[in-house]
């Protein structure tokens, strides 16, 4: 059970617990050394899950600002029709708002069609994501607990909207550890910081190896990975460090805490190579690189992060969250929907090329392809003309594809106008247990002893979508 | 609560009385409910209401669980089946009890056997317990962390302190260490007291010290340093949650907060006694000072400590009761081990904490004014504390009044003749333009005076000091776009005299009016009311250089693009580039003032260049012919900038991110946490299994009688001298330092904790006493070895038979490499360099977020909410959200990658390597002495020891063998030596 084997290790820093190291299979170590750390409590080590869990990893494809549901996944031809109509509503965003005394619908501005044998429809705005709905089980039901940025971001991550918990990939990788001690557990490729900053993907009171390490697209993704001296020096620096451990170990009775550390700089040294292996996508074909819509020596862009996830999780990476913008110049379409066009065109191609590869490849046989946003967009304005959206955490759809789920489907629904999540509504704890459990865990099992309480990831709610489950 | 309060009195009656109607038939009754109704009540109720489970707020383990019932009031009306929500429930008519999910609807036997019952008179055996929170009231009466204290020895010694922990390792058979050697001890004290490796110098002495006090007289020389405040200090700042920045959705600055880091600094080196310490920190603001300035100051100072709270989301007001909480959580758990924050919503589970005790503590905060940090929708910061007496601060403003009357009534002057002139300029504009070109400028869209020409663009005469105007309008009074502007002006009679706006872009702050060739003048107005010149001189846009400004606030501007690529801020600002931004209903006008009579030509566009900005623009080009115009605009410019008043700034009144009384009130009960939902109000009191006293009328917010009550239990005394011992050891005689309610464990030698407690109290509440009173121990100065019997019997040290070897913490592996490259500033540091408050514009879109480097202790690192220092993040420094009472301690890869590729490791090995080669250079000595002395030398700084003979000859082989010279040799062995074990682990 995870709980007994880890809980308390914040409280009781104990030998245990202080060898909190990602260390594994190298061939420069000396063999006493491995057996010394068999028995290591390696936070990181990899393990079974509760129970037999379809998903093996999760590529978490989160768009930041809030997409607008109508526009794009939830069609409502109620809307169109009823296009400048007054209404009311007790909405969060308007609210005591000077200027927002009225509202009125406001029509949709791209057609919707079926796709794919289930018929499934999708805008105009996803063409390419609209060939893959075979494969998606389409929750146009989600609704969350704050129309803020800030706090539904932190709520899509954490479960909590107001104070630091650990994120759902922090979560996953305690659960389940890491299959390549060579990369860490949970990655998360971001061009820009999203909303509440490192805290959508911090630990928290998780053990410190839980947290996502942040990969900016570029030329040098990861902080301190590039040898700042050529690597057979390197290897002379890393020797002459090795003897002097040696044997500052064997007088201290092979203490397993500097053991670990010795460990770690091998483990470090492989990253240094596995790393920028991971990002060097020369091997891939110009069919690959053209399924994602990428230009050979591209490294940046959406199609770049889709194609570095599944080089991850082939890799063996737990969870890899693509971050398409950062908190601007993103969704958050007040003053004109159209932003969404570039928006989706810089995400929709790369997104059905991800979904395609994997399936190309069979991976998407044990690989779990979230899509979300924090809220949607409200279906109406303070005018009838007005060219944006406002902030809607009433309602949005999300979409899972892959491992475990059901695809062709599509889950719940709104009202007519889109307002409301009314049948089989997903509250993003729901999410969470559903994707905890497609992962092999029950929500409510899957704790850690914090400050004399057992936290999870769904606080005290959620319920498993299983309508989803294949 | 306490069941039987006296508010309550109605749920001890009613039970007497069922009781006297139970009686009657007695034992029967009883019989017929152990028979049929608790094995029922176990089988299909319990598990959603008993016990720390009561959905929906009811209890059906207990008698008076059904009596007080749940959310919807009294769950059984003995005698009346009917009216029992119970037994409509079971019968599906109201609610449904057993869900479907729980088994469903009861059998009609068992309904009937709960009808027949409560029917009877629902008669109920079950015990009554008292209960407060999560304890029975008999359990949190005696819970072992709330006892007195037994009396202090006259004597306190170290040997006692050994007896205990020996007493312990006998009856558990377990043999101790001996003690640690002397480099190991010294080392060990350095690190432990100061945060720093001990000087060459440091060691030297204590070596020498060969007197049987010179642990002693070491530990006093540490205790003494300045730098003990900072490393002690920065320990408390872990519990506290100390940041430099606010937490809410654009985490803003805290410029004043280091003022509180420092004094807690201060206060650690003071031996500040810790009944005044924790006293200060709640009520500094309140206690009577002995009068000075210094000491009032430092006690709103200390209260910083309750305004560093975290604040919540956007409009922090609308979260307060969240950042009330964090309040409540820390100083719970800070000063008395307990989780009180977890009564908010509901009685706590496992502790004698009640929503009430609560809510009472809540009014005392909600009675406080914090300092306000700002936020997205309410600017800038307020009710920051002044720390000079008002009438220090009127005697400051009033001698600047005086040395600044004359100049401000100048000014004043100078601003009413201003406002005449604009007028007057106003209407000059209104009787002599000429429109020459007018249109709206759609979303994206360029739009050529030609395009939009409304009489001829054909080449026209202009008179000397008349003036072309360009006015760029917000569309529909929304805020507008950035629009580019261009605009060329010819002289059709001699074409080398042309005047183009982009002539301005490399030099745009060399003045409005700014002078262009020939005599004409460029002016940059707002022309919302008549011309008014904008003002602000702008040099960099967020985080730009390239692009400044004229501007009023955020907006009306002026601005250019002086780089020669495009640069992307809102949106992408082509390469050199001039804009004009209007405000909201403000619009922005660039006038050129014509130098001589002419004829000339104009030609230019205007374009929205912010696609999806907001809704377009437009403009209008006018001949302002009137020759008068020009010099009165000019003049009125330079009477706008005049620079010959000089009104001093207004003297800076010192202030604090700090809280004093508010308006004074209990603070009704929010039902399940949320705000929203008001319950009765709850008299501002103590918790009340600690003591319960109540803040008496006229006693303001009651913070002080709060100090009062956290200073003197004993609970504050144990939990502080448990942290003092889990600092020096690792780990607390309590392992849980937050938490010594029922969840937290028990400690291991409960004797020593209540002997060390009472002699903290003996002492004056000294910190410093009791580090002695550890620190002079052959506990404290056994040897780190983990021998085969104590890896076995005493796997996790818990009965210290060992040191508990340990890697330095975040803040010390920074400065010990800072020291090791002799690049370590020691001096104190104070503000951080944040920008100026009038310059923020933090939204949740672009929060505030900055590294600032410095050589100072890293326990003046700047520590962001939001946004964790990247350094602070890697090697677990502590969570500036949450109260850290225990580093947590990873080894992952990445720390080993920093030891390996970090610029700044590298750096300071360089440096190191060039401490090294550079000391004892006497040239006489054969290259082999000094290659063998500097070996030594780099060993002794940082191991304090010498090198073996091994090692000599290991170092010598790697600097032969290693490529390059003598320069990247040092710097490459240097980069061994700080990164290897003996240099990060403290034995």
């Amino acid at each position: 059970m995870i709980e007994s084997d880890m809980a308390g290790t914040r409280n009781t820093p104990d030998r245990r617990s202080l060898l909190q190291s990602a260390v594994a299979g190298s061939t420069l170590f000396p063999g006493i050394v491995q057996q010394l750390l068999a028995d290591s409590g390696d936070p990181l080590a990899a393990r079974q899950p509760q129970f037999p869990g379809r998903a093996k990893n999760i590529i978490f494809l989160f768009m930041t600002g809030g997409v607008s549901h109508v526009d794009t996944f939830d069609p409502k031809p109620a809307l169109t029709r009823d296009h400048g109509k007054e209404i009311k509503a007790d909405h969060p965003e308007i609210k005591d708002r000077p200027g927002y005394e009225r509202i009125f619908l406001k029509r949709p501005q791209w057609n919707f069609k079926r796709h794919g044998q289930c018929g499934t429809e999708v805008s105009s705005l996803f063409p390419n994501v609209a060939e893959c709905v075979d494969d998606i089980a389409m929750i146009r039901s989600m609704h969350t607990s704050h129309s803020n940025h800030y706090n539904a971001t932190l709520g899509m991550h954490t479960g909590s909207f107001a104070f630091s918990r650990p994120s759902l990939g922090s979560w996953v990788s305690y659960g389940l550890g890491t299959m390549n001690q060579n990369l860490p557990g949970f990655v998360v490729i971001a061009p820009k910081q999203t909303y509440a900053g490192t805290q959508v993907y911090a630990s928290d009171f998780l053990p410190g190896a839980h947290q996502g390490t942040v990969v900016v697209p570029g030329a040098t993704p990861v902080t301190n990975i590039a040898p700042r001296v050529p690597v057979s020096r390197q290897k002379m620096e890393l020797a002459a460090l090795r003897a002097m451990n040696a044997k500052h170990l064997q007088s201290r009775n092979n203490d397993s805490l500097l053991s670990a550390r010795m460990r770690s700089f091998e483990t470090a040294f492989g990253m240094q190579m596995a790393v920028p292996d991971a990002f060097d996508f020369g091997q891939e074909s110009e069919a690959t690189l053209s399924t994602y819509g990428l230009q050979r020596n591209q490294t940046t862009g959406f199609g770049w992060q889709c194609l570095a996830a599944r080089r991850l999780v082939e890799r063996g990476v737990r969870f890899v969250e693509l971050i398409d913008t950062g908190s601007s110049g993103n969704w958050d379409a007040h003053g004109d929907m159209m932003s969404h066009v570039s928006l989706a065109k810089n995400v929709d191609r790369p997104i059905a090329g991800l979904l395609k590869d994997l399936k190309r490849t069979g991976m998407l046989e044990d690989t779990l392809v979230v899509w979300t946003t924090e809220f949607g967009r409200t279906p109406f304005n303070n005018t009838a003309d007005a060219k944006g959206r406002e902030h809607h955490p009433w309602a949005f759809t999300s979409w899972l594809a892959g491992a475990g789920v059901k695809g062709g489907m599509v889950h719940g629904a709104t009202d007519e106008y889109g307002l409301r999540s009314v049948e089989q509504s997903v509250h993003i704890h729901d999410f969470h247990a559903t994707i905890l459990h497609l992962m092999g865990f029950d929500h409510e099992q899957l704790t850690y002893r914090h400050a004399g309480r057992d936290y999870r990831l769904t606080d005290v709610e959620g319920n498993v979508v299983k309508n989803v489950l294949a | 609560m306490i069941r039987c309060s006296s508010k309550n009195t109605w749920l001890v009656i009613v039970p007497l009385l069922i009781m006297l109607q139970c009686d009657v038939s007695g034992a029967a009754d009883d019989a017929f409910f152990e028979a049929q109704i608790r094995p029922l009540l176990i089988e299909h109720c319990y598990r959603c209401h008993s016990g720390k489970k009561t959905n929906g707020g009811l209890a059906l383990d207990t008698r008076s669980g059904w009596q007080k019932g749940g959310e919807s009031g009294p769950a059984i009306i003995p005698g009346k089946p009917d009216e029992s929500l119970l037994i409509q429930a079971i019968n599906y008519e109201s609610l449904e009890m057993p869900p479907q999910d729980a088994g469903g609807k009861l059998s009609d036997v068992k309904i009937a056997a709960l009808t027949k019952w409560v029917r009877l008179g629902a008669a109920d055996p079950r015990e009554e317990v008292e209960h407060l929170g999560g304890m029975s009231l008999q359990e949190a009466k005696s819970w072992w962390a709330f006892q007195t204290l037994p009396p202090a020895e006259e004597h306190p010694d170290p040997a006692d302190v050994d007896r205990f922990i020996s007493a312990e390792l006998a009856s558990r058979s377990l043999t101790a260490n001996a003690r640690a050697d002397r480099r190991t001890l010294i080392r060990r004290a350095t690190y432990d007291l100061t945060g720093l490796p001990p000087t060459p110098d440091e060691v030297e002495r204590f070596f020498a010290d060969e007197s049987d006090t010179a642990f002693a007289t070491a530990i006093e020389r540490l205790l003494k340093s300045p730098q003990y405040g900072v490393k002690w200090g920065r320990h408390w700042l872990d519990v506290v949650r100390y940041a430099d920045t606010a937490g809410e959705n654009t985490d803003r600055p805290l410029p004043h907060a280091w003022r509180y880091r420092n004094w807690v600094f201060d206060a650690f080196n003071d031996d500040l006694p810790f009944d005044q310490f924790v006293h200060m920190q709640l009520a500094g603001d309140v206690l009577p000072a002995d009068g000075s300035p210094q000491k009032m100051s430092e006690g709103i100072i200390a209260t910083g400590y309750l305004a560093i709270a975290r604040r919540f989301g956007h409009d922090i007001d609308k979260d307060i009761h969240l950042m009330h909480e964090d309040v409540i959580d820390n100083l719970g758990k800070n000063f008395l081990g307990l989780s009180t924050g977890c009564a908010r919503c509901h009685d706590h589970k496992y502790d004698p904490l009640t929503a009430e005790d609560y809510y009472a503590l809540y009014g005392i905060f909600s009675s406080t004014r914090f300092s306000f940090p700002g936020c997205e929708p309410k600017g800038q910061p307020r009710d920051l504390v002044p720390l000079l007496p008002q009438t220090r601060i009127d005697e400051l403003t009033q001698a600047w009044q005086q040395r600044n009357d004359e100049a401000v009534a100048e000014k004043n002057r100078r601003e009413q003749s201003t406002t005449e002139s604009r007028n007057r300029l106003k209407e000059q504009a209104a009787t002599s333009s000429r429109v020459l070109a007018t249109a709206a400028v759609g979303e994206g869209v360029s739009v050529s005076f030609a395009d939009a020409e409304r009489e001829s663009l054909k080449p026209f005469a202009i008179r000397k000091g008349e003036v072309l105007q360009l006015t760029v309008f917000p569309n529909d009074g929304h805020g507008a776009d950035s629009t580019l502007v261009d605009l060329q002006i010819t002289d059709v009679g001699n074409t080398d005299r042309q005047w183009n706006i982009s002539d301005v872009i490399p030099d745009l702050l060399s003045g409005n009016p700014h002078q262009a060739s020939h005599g004409a003048v460029w002016c940059f107005l707002e022309v919302t009311d008549g011309p008014k010149f904008l003002a602000e001189r702008q040099d960099g846009i967020d985080g730009h250089a390239d692009l400044s400004a004229w501007r009023f606030g955020d907006t009306p501007s002026i601005f250019v693009n002086r780089s020669n690529e495009p640069v992307n801020v809102w949106t992408s600002l082509p390469a050199t580039s001039f804009f004009v931004h209007p405000g909201p209903r403000r619009p922005v006008a660039v006038a050129w003032v014509c130098p001589d009579d002419a004829v000339i030509s104009v030609s230019g566009r205007v374009m929205d260049a912010h696609r999806s900005g907001g809704d377009g623009v437009a403009f209008r080009l006018e001949h302002i012919a009137s020759s008068e115009s020009g010099a009165a605009l000019v003049a009125l410019g330079q009477s706008q900038n005049a620079s010959d008043i000089v009104v001093e700034p207004s003297p800076v009144v010192p202030v604090a991110y700090a809280v004093v009384e508010g308006t004074v009130g209990d603070a009704a009960l929010h039902k399940r946490g949320d705000p929203e939902q008001p319950g009765d109000s709850v008299p501002r009191r103590w918790v009340s299994i600690l003591g319960g006293d109540v803040v008496p009328e006229g006693a303001g917010s009651g913070r002080r009688q709060l100090g009062d009550w956290i200073a003197q239990h004993p609970l504050t005394a144990r939990v502080m001298v448990n942290r003092i011992w889990q600092w020096h050891f690792g780990t607390g005689l309590v392992a849980t330092p937050n938490d010594f309610g029922s969840r937290g464990q028990r400690p291991t030698h409960p004797q020593l904790l209540d002997y060390l407690a009472t002699q903290f109290i003996a002492s004056g509440y000294s910190v410093k006493a009791i580090h002695r009173l550890i620190m002079n121990t052959r506990t404290y100065q056994r040897s780190s070895d983990v021998s085969e019997s104590s890896a076995t019997n005493d796997a996790e040290n818990r009965f210290l038979t060992r040191f508990a070897r340990r890697r330095l913490n975040a803040e010390e592996i920074r400065d010990s490499l800072l020291a090791a490259a002799d690049n370590l500033d020691t001096t104190v540091a104070e503000a951080h360099p944040f920008p100026a408050e009038s310059t923020w514009t933090y939204t949740q879109h672009n929060p505030f977020s900055a590294v600032y480097e410095t050589n100072k202790r890293s326990a003046y690192l700047m520590v962001q909410r939001q946004r964790r220092d990247p350094y602070l993040a890697l090697f677990d420094g502590a969570d500036p959200n949450a109260s850290t009472p225990v580093r947590q301690l990873t080894t992952v890869p990445t720390q080993a990658l920093y030891f390996m590729n970090a610029p700044f490791f590298h750096d300071q090995a360089a440096r190191f390597s060039q401490r090294v080669l550079t000391a004892g250079g006497n040239s006489a000595k054969s290259e082999q002495v000094k290659g063998q002395q500097r070996i030594e030398r780099a060993f002794g700084l940082l191991y304090q020891r010498q090198p073996t003979a091994t090692e000599y000859a290991a170092a010598a082989h790697f600097l032969d063998q290693y490529p390059g010279g003598l320069q990247e040799k040092w710097a490459a062995y240097a980069r061994v030596l700080l990164a290897a074990n003996e240099f990060l682990f403290l034995d």
